[in-house]
């Protein structure tokens, strides 16, 4: 099965080829996109603008987007659900995360133990790869990488992000038009 | 309103003509407003061509081009040009500083100068019109050249240096095709001023690219290849010699080179126009000439029926930059040495053959073939389809030979561009599976 | 190298002896050049724009992955399999996960298997898309740059929607998936599935037949086949020259065994058949992504995995055909959770020694035609 058509030397393709009935072709391709970018809308299927104007329209982002971490909190204590458990600092391929947990006394029934709860937690977004091992983890969904994608910062330092970056989201300057 | 800016030139004139004597207005301040305007405007129409060439080549691609400053980008080229302006002029160790310094400006004067005779529109619409204007357009774009070579050689950069050498032989051997496609619609025009040339498509209501579609076609192609342009740009083929011949140059610099192109390809599609595409004429344009006092709404008019035309090439430089791939350096040379040479040729002597035939069937044959002399050509109706079929029967004739001629080369010969490859069912190997146990490994341990 | 003033030198040079008998001129193309696919260095030997000689310079990625590899446990090492050819990450991805499943003898689901057979030709697509658009950009094309991109694009979605990441997307785990397919997955398949072959006809009208293309790309970088099997060549540069050997076939994993398709293999080995055979390609691609879709078993994706994955004692080679030809995985267990030596099979790496016997003889431009052709990573190259 011949895939591209071969060209027969006849007297006709000899005259197309003077003619360069190949290169019109595919100037009349590029011509149709031409126009169809000034009147087609579907851009998926059809010959339209696939441009996303970024920072004036948010892209849709997946809703299992590796992006910016984030420490969850439970929704009507707004403790930190993380237990100090070191299980995602382990996982991490890239030793980006340090968790720091302290010891504090609280009574369980009754009587006093001690307890190990999360002190601070620190990340490195510069040496993450987003790979998610660290989501994977954690036993208690505290730990998520988020569908914000947006981790620019003007230094080294501005990518290690502590524990109240993490839980509170980092204040990103949001770029009008 | 309208009618008083219409007015204007005579209106001008007649403020002059109070201060100075009239040989100075003539030949002294008219000429300077018409250069100042032309340069103003031409340059204006450099800086929209590359916001246009961005916005089509980015329509093709199914993108949006320059969208940010402005609306739809509309003040981009501003933006461009002072970006370029503030930018550091950066000189290479060991570059030849003085050429370097050199080499931008002749590229823009070669380009600029030849403004000087195009016939934009009629009447206060040339600058000047030389009386061997094709000519004078053929040597000062010639001049062009220079600046590539000396740009390239004063860089001290090897990539620059090959850029040069490749824009030196291309657009040494494009000219001498180029010159020689001008030559068959010389010969309608019996003139080698521009604005004559105009004036013969225009009295005789047709235009030459009827008679001469080969030359039409040559005059293109080698047109794009002097102007360096896809598929010809070989001396900044951006993927192989990074930007060729102005790869160390920045700034301002850098933006002279980009603005003597755009201008190159304006100038050269104003000469195509005026050759072949008749110019500013347009049809029924002598009712607006005999109608009294509307003789500026026919200049402007005629200015923007050239404008489209010249547009509309442009476009065309556009859509085979974005379609087409670039050739080779030899086959480039072949391209301008085996076809565009040969076909020139032939088209001449097809030319010259259908004039003499033409005027031979004049009078004996009892067929009225030539209206009159005066202007160019002036060929009667029966006369027109005789010069219309000589150039068919030239497009098939110099096919012919043009196959004649490369029936080995390979860029002609079908058989050995066949090309096919096969599609086979390879048969189904065992699956890789996994160890029976899991213990059941390849070979023994190393550590 | 030579200090700046080389040019000058050859000046002088061609200055005293006689005009023709000009010396050799040497060219640094790379690290920063804009068609080295990345930080290729190649230093050409011209004479005139004839290429006389060659030498490809790697290393500048150089990221010690093998070396870190044997510092991780298996789990980890599956992310930076991703950054080999950051192009095929999934197909990259694969490679390493099998060739542990099979060394610890896990049995990974159907469904699992499927969803890999069709992730990972959708990369194939996605990674000839790119190599199309570079190519053709390398000879001058630039709109089927921005066409194939926007294909791609549509890849790419998918592969978010189902990973969570575009372009490294850590694709797989030990003994399957980290998530079953996404709600819309099948669909989103299937639309690509049929908008897909009528672009790859544009882009064949654009490029196929188009007569510069042809005499840009015929004939150019020939090599036969048993030159190709002796330097070891793979993936479609073999399959261009005319040898019959695909993975997919011969040794089946994931779930090719299942699938219906055909290997395209050219006849002369040049730049042109190249092409086609990476053309057709994404055709069959396209249908086995089809069968694999239509036939999509339901069940797990996830086989029962061991909390520490320890291989026992010994070594183990697996490979599969990837985008740019057979990516290899040799692993070497010492028994514990580390490996103790992984050694990758690069396809563009071993497919990059054919360079120099490809472009010796031809023109500088060419030399760009048969890189873009070859088809190379550099992340991959120099690991």
């Amino acid at each position: 099965m011949p895939l591209v058509p071969v060209p027969k030397s006849t007297f006709v393709q000899k005259l197309k080829r003077f003619f360069m009935v190949d290169l019109l072709k595919g100037m009349a391709v590029t011509l149709g996109f031409n126009i169809g970018a000034l009147t087609d809308k579907d851009s998926v299927a059809g010959k339209g603008i696939y441009t996303e104007q970024y920072p004036k329209v948010r892209p849709d982002v997946a809703p299992r987007f590796h992006g910016a971490p984030r420490l969850n909190m439970d929704p009507e204590t707004h403790d930190t659900l993380c237990i100090a458990c070191n299980l995602c600092a382990l996982a991490c391929p890239e030793d980006c995360i340090d968790v720091i947990p302290m010891d504090v006394e609280v009574i369980v029934a009754g009587k006093p133990r001690r307890k190990k709860v999360l002190d601070e937690f620190i990340f490195d977004t510069s040496r993450c790869m987003f790979c998610a091992l660290c989501q994977e983890a954690c036993p208690t969904y505290c730990l998520e990488l988020t569908q914000d994608f947006e981790l620019a910062t003007y230094s080294r330092a501005g990518f290690v992000w502590n524990r109240e970056m993490l839980e509170q989201g980092r204040e990103t300057v949001k770029y009008e038009s | 309103m309208l009618f008083a800016l219409l007015a204007a030139p005579s209106f001008i004139d007649s403020l002059l003509l109070k201060f100075f004597s009239e040989p100075t207005v003539n030949y002294v301040i008219w000429p300077f407003i018409q250069i100042g305007l032309v340069v103003v405007i031409t340059t204006g129409w450099v800086a929209y061509a590359t916001y246009l060439e961005r916005k089509i080549s980015a329509f093709m691609q199914a993108r949006l081009g320059p969208m940010r400053v402005g609306p739809w980008g509309l003040l981009q080229p501003i933006a461009d040009g002072l970006k370029l302006l503030t930018k550091e002029d950066f000189i290479p160790e060991n570059a030849d500083r003085w050429i370097f310094f050199v080499a931008p400006y002749i590229a823009v004067v070669a380009a600029f100068i030849v403004l000087a005779v195009v016939p934009f529109g009629p009447d206060w619409a040339v600058i000047t019109d030389v009386n061997i204007g094709v000519l004078f357009v053929l040597a000062v774009s010639s001049v062009g050249v220079l600046a590539l070579i000396l740009a390239g050689w004063s860089s001290n950069s090897k990539y620059a240096l090959l850029g040069a050498l490749r824009s030196s032989a291309q657009m040494v051997s494009y000219e001498v095709s180029m010159g020689l496609a001008i030559i068959g619609a010389l010969m309608f025009a019996r003139t080698l001023s521009l604005s004559g040339v105009v004036g013969a498509q225009a009295s005789n209501s047709i235009w030459f690219l009827l008679y001469q579609p080969v030359g039409f076609m040559i005059f293109l192609v080698s047109g794009i290849a002097e102007n360096n342009r896809a598929p010809f740009d070989l001396p900044e083929a951006e993927s192989e010699l990074v930007a060729g011949f102005h790869t160390e140059y920045s700034g301002f610099r850098w933006s002279l080179f980009f603005m003597a192109e755009y201008t190159a390809m304006v100038v050269v599609t104003a000469v195509a126009t005026t050759l072949y595409l008749g110019g500013w004429y347009f049809p029924f344009v002598y009712r607006l000439t005999e109608a009294k006092g509307y003789h500026n709404v026919y200049v402007v008019i005629s200015l923007l029926v050239f404008l489209a035309k010249a547009g509309l090439l442009l476009y065309l430089y556009f859509w085979l930059r974005w379609t087409l791939p670039r050739f080779r350096y030899d086959q480039l040379m072949d391209l301008g040495w085996k076809w565009m040479l040969p076909a020139a040729l032939i088209n001449i002597v097809i030319t010259a053959i259908g004039v003499t035939v033409i005027q031979g069937l004049d009078n004996p044959s009892g067929m009225h073939t030539i209206k009159s002399l005066s202007a160019g050509l002036g060929l009667t109706a029966s006369g027109k389809v005789i010069a219309i079929a000589f150039g068919i029967i030239n497009l098939f004739l110099t096919a012919g030979v043009l196959s004649l001629i490369n029936w080995r080369s390979r860029d002609f010969n079908l058989k050995k561009q066949r090309r096919q490859i096969r599609l086979v069912d390879l048969p189904k190997g065992k699956p890789a599976v996994m160890p029976a146990s899991p213990g059941d490994v390849v070979s023994e341990a190393r550590p | 190298m030579k200090d700046v003033r080389t040019m000058h030198q050859v000046e002088i040079a061609t200055t005293k002896n006689a005009l023709l008998d000009a010396p050799e001129m040497t060219l640094n193309m790379g690290p920063q050049h804009p068609s080295t696919h990345g930080v290729l260095r190649v230093v050409l030997k011209l004479d005139g724009e004839t290429v006389i000689d060659l030498d490809c310079d790697v290393g500048y990625l150089h990221r010690g992955m093998e070396k870190i590899a044997e510092n991780r446990t298996y789990t980890m090492i599956a992310p930076y399999w991703d950054r080999l050819d950051y192009i095929a990450a999934v197909s990259n991805g694969l490679v390493w996960v099998e060739t542990v499943e099979q060394m610890i003898g896990l049995d990974v689901p159907r469904r699992a298997h499927y969803i890999r057979t069709i992730l990972t030709e959708l990369n194939r697509i996605a990674s000839h898309l790119l190599w199309l658009g570079t190519h053709a950009l390398d000879i001058g094309a630039v709109t089927i740059l921005l066409w194939a991109f926007r294909e791609r694009e549509e890849i790419l979605k998918i592969f978010e929607r189902q990973f969570g990441a575009r372009l490294t997307c850590h694709a797989w785990r030990i003994g399957g998936m980290p998530n079953d397919a996404y709600d819309d997955f099948a669909s989103d398949v299937k639309r690509f599935v049929d908008n897909f072959p009528k672009r790859l006809d544009e882009y064949e009208t654009v490029l196929s037949e188009n007569r510069i293309w042809l005499s840009r790309t015929v004939g150019i970088g020939v090599i036969s086949g048993e030159e190709a099997i002796a330097i070891g060549l793979s993936g479609p540069s073999l399959r261009g020259s005319g040898v019959a050997w695909d993975i997919r076939k011969a040794r089946p994993y994931a779930a090719y065994a299942d699938m219906d398709f055909d290997v395209p293999l050219g006849e002369n080995g040049d730049t042109y058949d190249r092409y086609l055979v990476r053309m057709e390609e994404m055709r069959q691609s396209r249908r086995i992504v089809k069968q694999a879709i239509d036939n999509l078993p339901d069940g797990p994706v996830n086989a029962k995995v061991p909390k520490l994955i320890k291989p026992p004692v010994g070594d183990y080679y697996h490979s599969i055909e990837g985008p740019k030809g057979e990516i290899g995985c040799y692993l070497v267990s010492d028994g514990t959770q580390q490996p103790w030596r992984v050694r990758v099979r690069p396809p563009s790496f071993i497919n990059l020694q054919a360079l120099k016997q490809m472009s010796i003889g031809h023109l500088v431009a060419d030399v760009v035609a048969i890189i873009g052709t070859l088809d190379i990573v550099l992340g991959e190259i120099d690991r």
